[in-house]
């Protein structure tokens, strides 16, 4: 597929909107279409040339969402939960049973206008053509009892489909909140899913949020999130989502109030042509913040792992605490792992480091396991189980941090 | 030597000396007990110079005030201070950072800088003099210093800076007793007529090797009793709270 | 020097002017111009050929943007591009002949050629506006087949090795300021080290810009042929002037099988005055080719000067074995502005890579570190380690960590990390308990932060590099 092209009249398609959105959307929408799809030659895309992945997996693609009905719901049943079901980016049904209702406004997707500047322009095209996503608020002081799990669910039909979806959660003050956002594709076919998702996090709130995927799939997943995070707020973020032919989460966490606390942990375990890149910018804009950052990537096969950080530290943000750590296994001589950890430190007063380190398994460590009777197989499964699990071990809740572990081997080993 | 005359210091408009009055002669070694809290090592630091202090009353040092002296002037002037917690600095060589320091004090005071031959001489013998391995000069700065390497190497420092006053930050606490009698010998071997001391300490155990000519109680920032050696002796079976 | 100049001066301690004729080409760069370059260094036809090959080039490509210290727009027309003191076009034979003033110069910089002879045994080429005035040593460097001479002198006395390997690192095709280089440079020195033999002495190269208006661009070639060794040092200083000066030098290293190049620069260009005007714009490319196995290049760096430094001596690790390093301090002050780092590229089986990078940061100055790392599919077992540690001074200036690492192998390891710190207030306090004043504690700091690079500088170097540590900072703790 060498042009890629969107008619203007696909807004049009879009129900219920007002001129002023209707505007927007086109002004967006001219501006994805002077840049096209980005490319290796902008900085932010220097290791995942998302132009030519796409033209060199899809033959055509269209730009229209696909809604669907389900017969049965297909939840996870080990463990209580509150749910919102996503189905193909559309907000199809929601469960808050274990919760008080009048604490939380659920609504489809979020339809206010951004004016932040971007030149991203699969960000134009979200705001351009977004029409399914979610918005949750909770109100102030309320705690939810259970988890909610959002699934994200693909149907089997989708194809050479292009989905924009936007969505919003907003905690209000002294609010908590722990989610898990599970993929489920049940397509064969290949598709692209390109969201847009905005989290606020008013005074004393705290989220956590896992990513997970329940199986490999043929997706080409783009999820740029903008967090904002006010005083003594806390933000925690697993991301366990690999078995994607292509993801990128572009995760912006702008800290605007003293003491908030952002981490991002994840671990990936890539297998045949996966291409998964995780790409932050953690901005440290007020004092007395912290974040900590942990990226773990294990890359067989022809696989290829990115991660890019940013910290950036403004001249009044002094005693920032930040850290940054990014770690790759290559299992494999035809897989490969970029990376770029990036400071940009304007205050003196601050602690900021950053390592990164890639490798393959230690041959000592296996000799080891070895001498101990296992296998060169096994052994090499279990050095690999180590190095992932010291994130997985941060979740707390054992129910979860099982589903968790269970979720991730189907994956990585698919039994 | 030094004379403190009402003394008050505050840190972040939090009074911790309130009014304290101390008067070292020549030759005399000065012990300041105290508990917790009672503001011992602000007065070393007080007196060595630190910032991020309010401070008002009277501090004259051999005749002269210190008020607007810096810390480097009072250095030169001959106040040294072993700190409770040496700094440590990495990349720095000891033998190098002593040497720097001993000049600019030497240069001060109007005297001839030493080349480093005759530094490395002065280093021989007094570590020697005291049992001091002198192989932890050549590392750097207190940098992976054991708690006992970095107080031994205070003492060795004051021991090549020779100053008219040392003022001594709880240099016994957390020592072994063969460290302890280093300091001690370190000390002793370095009173004579003109130096005074001032040795802060929280517990008598370090005054059992050095005899002070005067024991002083600190309490809530004042000198609250003031007697001879006896004083912490009796200090270690009543405690401090007898005291007030 | 006039009164006025002198109280200008303290800050600057190399900021004087030479008060010697010379002579210069017509301003602006042109067919012609380059001609003229060619003209007057007496080159053989193939020579000019290659400049005119790279001047072609440099027509189609433009400058490159993608740095962190933004520019004002250099008017390449406004510009010399050849200045050579008049009295050298006799070039002298020994130092005898070498015109006293610039004799006098060396010593007002701190290099007294003569007592240098005796004292250091340092064998120094000294380029005054990109063209080498003296060498000394050259006798006692001859007996060994050693070539150490003007670029200029050897593209007439030593034709082939130049043809050969000229470019073979830093092709005329590269970056715009290489190509630049390429079309227009003046002079540099060559040195030729033959198979086994070990270099006896330190060679070294003083570069100085004089002349206003004046580009300088030097080309150094070094040549270590199978088992030799060698260690080069490279000094640099420019007078102050109110106008920005370019600097846009080509360096480049080959080492064959069993070689080592160790290559040292001090660079203490003019950095501009205190509210950052006038100053160097020091865009140098320099790159190594570890071209045999075993070879090993070692590049040392000590940043102080210059309005922008804009450079990233880098290594490419062909053969088997091969082994690049890189040591930097890069210190900025005022208004200075800093984007250096290296990169190393893993080809060979077992090659390795180290990377020492200090910044310091203060005033309003920004200081970027930026690195590659890059390790191809076939270096079977590569390793690299790289750390890089910035240090600020106050909360106006700023520190930037770019490090780019790609891997492609599973059997290589690389390991980055980086800090950032400031100079701690108890640090500071305990020196000046021990009596250093304010500014000696900080250099005692700033010098131990800078401990591991340093002790990687040849001795004379590493004495001045520490004392220009100092001076660096010198007001920039209140």
């Amino acid at each position: 597929m060498e042009n890629f092209e969107i008619n203007s009249d696909q807004i049009d398609k879009i129900e219920k909107i007002t001129t002023k959105e209707k505007d927007f959307r086109v002004k967006n929408l001219k501006l994805f279409q002077a840049a096209g799809f980005p490319n290796k030659n902008l900085e932010d895309w220097k290791f995942s040339d998302f132009k030519n992945i796409i033209n060199n997996n899809f033959e055509e693609l269209k730009c229209k969402s696909h809604s669907e009905t389900i017969n049965k719901l297909d939840l996870i049943k080990d463990f209580e939960h509150n749910y919102i079901f996503l189905v193909n980016g559309n907000l199809y049904s929601n469960n808050f049973n274990y919760e008080d209702i009048n604490k939380i406004k659920i609504n489809s997707y979020d339809k206010s206008l951004e004016h932040q500047k971007t030149d991203n322009s699969l960000i134009h095209l979200n705001h351009a053509l977004a029409d399914n996503g979610f918005s949750l608020e909770v109100e102030k002081n309320y705690k939810f009892k259970k988890v909610l799990v959002i699934y994200n669910y693909f149907s089997k039909n989708i194809k050479n489909k292009i989905l924009n979806n936007k969505s919003k959660i907003k905690l209000n003050e002294n609010t908590e909140l722990h989610i898990i956002e599970y993929t489920i594709n049940e397509t064969h076919n290949k598709f692209i899913n390109n969201s847009y998702e905005n989290i606020y996090l008013c005074k004393n709130s705290k989220l956590r949020n896992i990513y997970l995927q329940k199986n490999k799939s043929e997706g080409f997943f783009y999820k740029f999130v903008k967090n904002q995070l006010s005083s003594n707020s806390n933000y925690l973020n697993f991301i366990f989502s690999s078995g994607l032919k292509f993801n990128k989460l572009d995760i912006e966490c702008d800290l605007i109030g003293e003491n908030a606390n952002c981490n991002i942990m994840s671990a990936l375990h890539l297998g045949k042509d996966e291409h998964q890149e995780i790409k932050t910018f953690i901005n440290h804009l007020q004092p007395n913040c912290k974040s900590y950052q942990k990226v773990k990537n294990v890359l067989s096969s022809e696989s290829r792992g990115v991660f890019q950080g940013k910290i950036f530290v403004k001249d009044i943000a002094q005693k920032t605490d930040a850290y940054q750590l990014s770690k790759a296994l290559l299992l494999n001589d035809n897989a490969e792992f970029n990376s770029k950890p990036e400071l940009e430190i304007y205050a003196d007063d601050v602690k900021c480091s950053h390592g990164s380190a890639s490798g393959s398994i230690d041959e000592d460590s296996l000799h080891y396991l070895m001498t101990r009777g296992l296998t060169r197989e096994n052994s090499s499964k279990l050095l690999v189980k180590g190095f992932l699990n010291e994130i997985i071990e941060i979740i707390k809740s054992p129910t979860i941090k099982k589903f968790v572990e269970t979720k991730f081997e189907e994956q990585i080993y698919g039994h | 030597m030094l004379e403190i005359k009402n003394l008050k210091a505050s840190i972040n408009e939090r009074s911790i000396l309130k009014g304290l009055n101390l008067h070292i002669k020549p030759g005399e070694l000065h012990a300041i007990m105290g508990p917790n809290g009672s503001g011992k090592s602000t007065l070393a630091n007080v007196l060595s110079g630190k910032k991020g202090y309010e401070i008002t009353g009277e501090i004259n040092f051999e005749g002269e005030s210190l008020k607007a002296v810096s810390v480097e002037e009072r250095a030169q002037k001959g106040i040294f201070l072993a700190f409770q917690y040496p700094l440590e600095i990495p990349g720095v060589n000891t033998n190098n950072f002593l040497k720097t320091s001993l000049n600019s004090i030497l240069k001060a005071k109007g005297k001839k800088e030493l080349d480093t031959l005759s530094f490395l001489k002065l280093v021989k013998e007094k570590s020697s003099e005291l049992g001091i391995d002198e192989k932890i000069l050549s590392r750097q700065l207190n940098v992976g210093f054991s708690g006992g390497e970095k107080k031994k190497n205070e003492i060795l420092q004051m021991k090549i800076l020779d100053p008219n006053l040392s003022i001594l930050d709880e240099t016994d606490s957390g020592l072994d007793i063969d460290a302890l009698k280093i300091i001690a010998k370190g000390v002793n071997s370095s009173r004579d007529d003109k130096k005074s001391f001032l040795v802060i300490t929280h517990y008598q155990r370090l005054l059992e090797y050095i005899k002070p000519d005067f024991v002083h109680v600190l309490s809530d920032g004042k000198i609250v009793r003031t007697g001879c050696g006896e004083l912490a002796e009796e200090l270690e079976k009543t405690g401090y709270k007898k005291i007030n | 020097m006039r009164q006025q100049e002198l109280e200008k001066a303290k800050d600057y301690k190399y900021g004087f002017t030479t008060d010697i004729e010379s002579i210069r080409a017509p301003k602006g760069l042109n067919e012609e111009v380059i001609k003229f370059i060619s003209n007057i260094k007496k080159e053989p036809k193939w020579m000019l050929e290659w400049r005119l090959k790279a001047f072609n080039r440099l027509k189609s490509i433009k400058e490159p943007n993608w740095q962190k210290p933004k520019y004002p727009k250099i008017d390449y027309q406004n510009l010399y591009y050849y200045s050579a003191p008049k009295s050298a076009k006799d070039k002298p034979k020994s130092l005898d002949e070498v015109d006293p003033k610039l004799i006098e110069t060396y010593k007002k910089l701190g290099i007294p050629l003569k007592e240098q002879e005796k004292l250091a045994g340092v064998a120094v080429d000294a380029v005054f506006d990109s063209v080498s005035v003296a060498t000394t040593f050259k006798d006692k460097l001859t007996e060994k087949g050693i070539i150490f001479c003007p670029i200029s002198e050897a593209i007439q006395k030593h034709p082939d090795l130049v043809k050969k390997y000229l470019g073979s690192v830093i092709p005329i095709t590269d970056h715009y300021f290489a190509t630049l280089n390429s079309a227009v440079f003046t002079d540099g020195s060559f040195v030729y080290i033959p198979e086994g033999v070990r270099c006896p002495m330190e060679l070294s190269t003083y570069f100085r810009i004089n002349a206003s208006e004046t580009g300088q661009f030097e080309r150094t070639l070094i040549i270590a042929d199978k088992g030799s060794y060698v260690s080069y040092l490279e000094g640099c200083t420019a007078p102050m002037r109110d106008e920005n000066q370019l600097h846009a030098a080509n360096v480049e290293l080959v080492a064959l099988d069993d070689a080592e190049i160790k290559y040292s620069t001090v660079q203490n260009w003019y950095p501009g005055d205190k509210d950052g005007k006038g100053g160097i714009y020091n865009f140098v490319t320099k790159r190594g080719l570890c071209k045999g196995k075993n070879s090993k290049i070692s590049w040392t760096q000590v940043e102080t000067g210059s309005a922008i430094t804009w450079k990233y001596p880098s290594c490419i690790l062909k053969g088997d074995n091969s082994v690049g390093e890189f040591y930097s301090i890069a210190i900025t002050n005022n208004y200075q502005k800093a984007d250096t780092g290296t990169k190393m590229i893993h080809l060979g089986k077992n090659t390795k890579s180290k990377i020492i990078s200090k910044g310091i940061s203060a005033g309003h100055a920004d200081n970027t570190y930026r690195g590659l790392v890059d390790i191809n599919k076939n270096a079977l077992n590569a390793r690299n380690y790289t750390q890089c540690d910035s240090l600020l001074m106050g909360n106006k200036c700023g520190a930037h960590t770019v490090p780019y690492i790609k891997n492609k192998n599973s059997s290589s390891t690389i390991e980055h990390e980086a800090t950032t710190s400031k100079i701690n207030e108890d640090q500071l306090y305990y020196c000046n308990q021990r009596g250093l004043n304010q500014e000696e504690s900080v250099g005692l700091i700033v010098n131990g932060f800078c401990k591991e690079v340093l002790q990687q500088l040849p001795m004379e170097f590493a004495v001045e590099a520490q004392k220009l540590v100092g001076i660096s900072l010198e007001g920039s703790v209140g």
